[in-house]
């Protein structure tokens, strides 16, 4: 009788507190510090262009992790909204107007409506179908940029984008883009941090869990799920526009379908379903590409072995990995003492 | 409240329910009992709107709701909590019941005073995954979730299934304490239970209704019910 009642007032171990020590205002400042000055040290070592390209990747990979690791849709074809965001701001400068900033805003603007208008498709699907349409709808993407839309996009060979100096916005200077870019990332990563911890947060969380069991608590769980999507794709979009600005050129190689493989390794590796885990995922993936081909020539195959790693032995990603011993060591700080 | 006519309801050609009628009042407890197979999981499924009826009808406050969709059941005030205990397990229990807060526009504070009412001891599990919570304290969890928003009428699979006594004593303590504030159906096995909550059973054997009763005595002898399970 007595092990029975223990049983149901029992609490389970939890640690939730222990993360969650400083008041949430407090918290975003350390985080903003945090994230800054971990940009800031890797900066010397690698380079200001480098690190403003890491960024941008790291912006992409949250977007993607919002509907990966928050709302459990595995897309293999995430790398349109950033094709589509750096080809419209890239079209806008280009034929349009040469101000940075209405571009970035164009080429966000056209991401998210492209994803609002394939996403009342997409999001009806789950599984592999959703993957699979989504790698469709990138693929056709892919082909229009490269062969019925030559006449302005250029096709193969892409084409250049030169911003115009516009005021204290000048995207000719390298740490300029690095200061702004780092804003982006601060600014995407205050948005996403809001939106995963509200009701909403909760209720795409949910979703991932089991969307039937939301319905049953009188959710449209479909227009949760387009919303989710349309956000993905405009900070996707966002993350092209960023990347349109930095290399001063656009091409279809920002479209590929061969890249969506990036951003997935780079959610798995940092952890899915955390920003904090997108980041350092995105920073990772981007240290492996950027110099393992310098050392291995197969540096792909290494990709692989890593991860069937991930997948076989830290399936929460480095990021899960370092909060898992962060809760440990707290649950020892927390344990009586052992008798001397 | 709830009156359903010559419901028939297959999964694919296998026909799982055969002309049920049956009829609940306001503020009524109705237990569903039968063996494994009889059809309660069907029924209860399909009342909330995840399966839909070859033939009949549903009425519910006198609409018809048997085309409604599990989330128009939830809005119309229809809590389903379903038999495997799922709770949102990467959840925390307070946020298992403020999903339901803000779907029923419940204020949290309220949701939660609502749902502590019921089983005080949850407060202390309020920033534990729900995951991590012992299979009486999912149940009671759920029901309470159940509760946030103005239900109407619950529906419950099997709430007491593989509990320890001590739980089943205060789920059924708990369920007790909503007489004549909601209406229930429930799918139970638990004769005992039964018989200390039922208004109304309905036996279902092989999809049919077998018996149907309201009679106090017929409710408490639990051997002449036993022969049904």
């Amino acid at each position: 009788m007595k092990s029975e009642e223990s049983t149901l007032n029992k609490v389970p171990p939890s640690h939730a507190n222990d993360l969650n020590a400083y008041p949430m205002k407090e918290r975003g400042f350390i985080n903003f510090l945090v994230i800054t000055a971990g940009f800031l040290l890797i900066t010397p070592i690698l380079s200001v262009h480098r690190v403003t390209d890491f960024m941008i990747f790291c912006i992409f990979v949250m977007s993607f992790d919002l509907m990966y690791g928050y709302m459990g849709r595995l897309s293999f074809g995430h790398m349109l909204f950033l094709g589509t965001g750096a080809y419209c701001s890239g079209l806008f400068i280009r034929y349009i107007s040469g101000n940075p900033l209405l571009a970035i805003l164009m080429g966000t603007f056209m991401a998210g409506l492209l994803a609002m208008l394939i996403g009342l498709v997409i999001v009806r699907t789950t599984g592999a179908c959703f993957s699979l349409i989504n790698l469709a709808f990138n693929q056709i993407g892919f082909f229009l940029v490269l062969s019925p839309l030559r006449g302005i996009t250029r096709g193969e060979d892409g084409f250049g984008v030169r911003v115009s100096s516009f005021g204290f916005f000048n995207f000719a200077n390298t740490t300029f883009k690095f200061w702004f870019v780092l804003l982006c990332l601060l600014l995407v990563f205050y948005l996403l941090k809001r939106v995963t911890t509200s009701p909403y947060g909760i209720l795409i969380r949910s979703i991932k869990e089991d969307e039937t069991r939301v319905k049953f608590l009188g959710y449209n769980t479909f227009f949760y799920k387009w919303l989710t999507f349309v956000l993905a794709g405009g900070v996707g979009g966002l993350a092209g526009t960023l990347s349109a600005l930095n290399y001063n050129f656009v091409n279809p190689n920002m479209m590929d379908v061969h890249s969506n493989v990036g951003v997935v390794f780079a959610s798995l590796i940092g952890g899915a379903g955390n920003l904090y885990g997108a980041l350092v995922g995105g920073v990772v993936y981007m240290l492996i590409s950027n110099f393992l081909p310098i050392y291995i020539h197969r540096w792909e195959m290494f990709l692989g072995f890593s991860l069937l790693i991930i997948v076989f032995k830290f399936r929460k990603g480095v990021w899960g990995n370092i909060q898992d011993i962060w809760e440990y060591i707290q649950k020892r700080k927390g344990a009586p003492r052992l008798p001397a | 409240m709830l009156e359903i006519k010559n419901l028939d309801v297959a999964y694919g050609h296998a026909k799982a329910l055969h002309d049920i009628s049956l009829k609940i009042e306001t503020g009524q407890m109705a237990f569903l009992i039968g063996r494994n197979g009889a059809g309660k999981t069907t029924l209860l499924k399909t009342i909330i709107g995840l399966l839909k009826p070859l033939k009949g009808s549903i009425t519910y406050q006198g609409n018809e709701i048997s085309s409604l969709s599990p989330e128009e059941h939830y809005l119309k005030g229809l809590r389903y909590v379903a038999q495997e205990k799922k709770v949102f397990g990467n959840l925390t229990v307070r946020e298992n019941i403020e999903i339901a807060a803000y779907a029923s526009g419940e204020p949290l504070e309220r949701a939660l005073d609502k749902v502590m009412s019921i089983y005080p001891k949850l407060k202390d599990f309020l920033k534990t995954k729900a995951g991590q919570l012992s299979g009486g304290q999912r149940q009671i969890l759920l029901v309470g979730r159940a509760l946030v928003g103005e239900p109407k009428l619950l529906l419950i699979d099997e709430p007491t299934q593989g509990l320890a006594a001590i739980v089943i004593e205060e789920i059924v303590s708990i369920l007790s304490g909503l007489r004549e504030k909601v209406s229930a159906v429930i799918v139970e096995q638990n004769l005992a239970m039964v018989n200390r909550l039922a208004d109304r059973i309905y036996i279902l054997k092989e999809g049919k209704v077998a018996r149907e009763t309201v009679e106090r005595s017929e409710i408490s002898d639990t051997r002449g019910l036993e022969e049904y399970l």
